[in-house]
């Protein structure tokens, strides 16, 4: 059997060598020593992830490399969420997310979706190119805390406002998170969302960030048991 | 010195009175949209509304080009993709590519046709050149564009999928864009008979945000010095993003110029590439041609122009719904700063 630091260090390096196959070992290995679901997620695969931020931050990893990752991570996240706790971290719920009409691309959105995924929040993930309405449809079906946007080209960001206009109209207590290149803090400002990242890469830092403070407040957490 | 004048002396390096202000990619306006009666999803349809609207720009405010197309599915259409225009959209949707040619790893070895540059509408756009020619070409310089293959290749496959490739199996990916680059080649030859002053090659997939400066060299560089060698009428390379570490590789591509957008550093650029290579730029179409104030247009030409840019150029499309007091502001500084330097 191996020790719970070898199936951490397995899962950290299998996210960081984009290894699909060792993170799927190293999370079959963690439940078989009966680990906890969530400390294998947060101190193996995310702690990987954040090493794949700072290698992307040091332009020594580009987005290829991130996407093969991102495939690494999931290949075990797929592995341990049936055997994770409901985790009590004051941050729990459901998202709506997607790439608005006008634009086919998804990659931002889906390293913001993996965020999710790892928090444990419910995901509703409407695709790309996506009608404008249909947002406001699903956060009202699903009464979602959180919405999305995302928008890779100019030429599609404009749909923005107008679905942030109609959600915060029927429930101003919906939080929206706009991304994608062309989209700025200015603009979110101007058109009344609560959050935004820039670009893939600044969603994957954004991501990480996100993870990483779910992941210290899980060890606050613990540790406050322990204590 | 007319403006086609210009922009023509300034591709042969001849001396001109000032920077000239124009643009390789699209710039209709909704003004002129609007006062023709057009609608944004018929342009792209129909050779008439399209030259009418691509000459509008230059019609209204001076702007010293005329573009077509106007939309980036022309090839990947050609090549059998299913487009959306989105006719039925309240406001402005450009068209975007419904069905992949290329669905797996498997069927990345597809075959091009024979006659695939008289195919969808490039025989339409072709048709928009010789209209506006006839309209407005002895005095306004008539651009048009291709794609780069990377950048097709992201249309006819997954992303996704084509980024993992360009890294887990790149002579796959090499060969693609080897074919993608015949595709492109078709396309530009059949668009140069038309007898526009100069092509694009938007390359904007391959951009440092994007791809590592290594792979760029390796697997784009090639089919674009393919690419850009069979075209006879001046070339402009445009890569979106940041791309001061890939500029000295864009040059070796050897175009004409080389085309880059506001996250570019073009006093470092410049001072990289020298007093010689024509650098185009580099100013953001939207956060400060559209939703800028007008004293921020005026200072953002002013700072392209003291980077030393040879020509003031946005750094993507123009988006429609430019003011045009901001576009009229453009003009008017680069008329009186751009025979400053």
């Amino acid at each position: 059997m191996p020790t719970k630091e070898e199936v951490l260090e397995k899962l950290k390096n299998g996210v960081i060598q984009y290894d699909e196959d060792a993170c799927k070992e190293g999370a079959n290995e963690a439940i078989a020593i009966g680990m906890d679901g969530n400390e294998a997620i947060f101190e193996g695969l995310v702690a990987g992830m954040e090493e794949v931020g700072r290698l992307f931050e040091a332009q020594e990893y580009f987005v290829p490399e991130i996407l093969m990752c991102a495939d690494a991570l999931y290949a075990g996240l797929d592995i341990l969420k049936p055997h994770c706790k409901q985790m009590d971290l004051g941050v729990k719920g459901a998202v709506v997310i997607g790439t608005v009409e006008g634009d086919v691309h998804d990659i931002g959105k889906n390293l913001v979706k993996m965020m999710f995924d790892v928090a444990g929040f419910t995901v509703y993930d409407l695709g790309r190119d996506v009608p404008l309405d249909q947002f406001v449809e699903e956060q009202l079906r699903t009464d979602s805390e959180l919405v999305c946007l995302s928008a890779m080209m100019t030429t599609s960001m404009i749909g923005m406002p107008k679905v942030i206009e109609k959600i915060k109209a029927r429930n101003p207590n919906v939080m929206i998170m706009i991304g994608g290149a062309p989209t700025s803090k200015e603009l979110a400002d101007k058109w009344g969302a609560d959050g935004y990242a820039e670009d893939a890469s600044n969603a994957l830092k954004e991501a990480i960030k996100m993870v990483s403070f779910l992941k210290n407040l899980r060890a606050e957490k613990e540790a406050e048991k322990k204590g | 010195m007319n403006s086609k004048e210009r922009v023509i002396r300034l591709f042969k390096k001849e001396p001109i009175d000032r920077v000239p202000c124009f643009s390789g990619m699209g710039n209709v306006t909704e003004e002129g949209i609007n006062r023709l009666g057009y609608k944004f999803a018929g342009i792209h349809l129909n050779a008439k509304q399209m030259a009418d609207t691509a000459a509008s720009t230059s019609k209204l405010f001076g702007y010293e080009c005329a573009v077509v197309p106007v939309d980036l599915c022309l090839e990947a259409e050609a090549m059998g993709c299913v487009i959306n225009v989105y006719p039925h959209a309240e406001g402005i949707l450009y068209p975007t590519i419904k069905e992949k040619l290329i669905h797996n790893e498997e069927e990345m070895e597809i075959s091009i046709a024979v006659d695939v540059a008289k195919r969808g509408r490039i025989p339409l756009v072709k048709e928009a050149i010789g209209l506006l020619k006839a309209d407005i070409g002895n005095d306004t310089a008539i651009g048009t564009y291709v794609l780069g293959p990377f950048t097709l290749a992201g249309q006819v496959m997954e992303l996704n999928d084509l980024l993992k490739l360009s890294f887990k199996k790149p002579a796959k990916v090499a060969a693609l864009l080897d074919k993608l680059a015949d595709v492109i080649i078709a396309t530009a030859k059949e668009l140069e008979s038309a007898g526009p002053d100069y092509i694009t090659v938007r390359e904007m997939g391959a951009t440092s945000d994007v791809l590592s400066p290594r792979v760029f060299k390796s697997l784009i560089l090639p089919p674009l010095q393919k690419i850009i060698k069979e075209i006879k009428i001046p070339t402009v390379l445009h890569i979106c993003g940041k791309t001061n570490d890939i500029v000295p590789f864009m040059m070796e591509a050897n175009p004409t110029a080389i085309s880059v957008e506001q996250k570019n550093d073009v006093a470092e650029t410049r001072k990289k590439l020298g007093p010689d290579a024509l650098i185009f730029g580099n100013f953001d179409p939207y956060n400060v041609l559209v939703a800028g104030s007008e004293e921020l247009v005026r200072e953002t030409m002013r700072k392209c122009i003291d980077n030393g840019v040879s020509a003031v150029w946005p750094g993507c499309d123009i988006w429609p719904t430019v003011p045009p007091v901001n576009f009229n502001a453009m003009m008017d500084e680069i008329k009186k700063y751009g025979g400053k330097k």
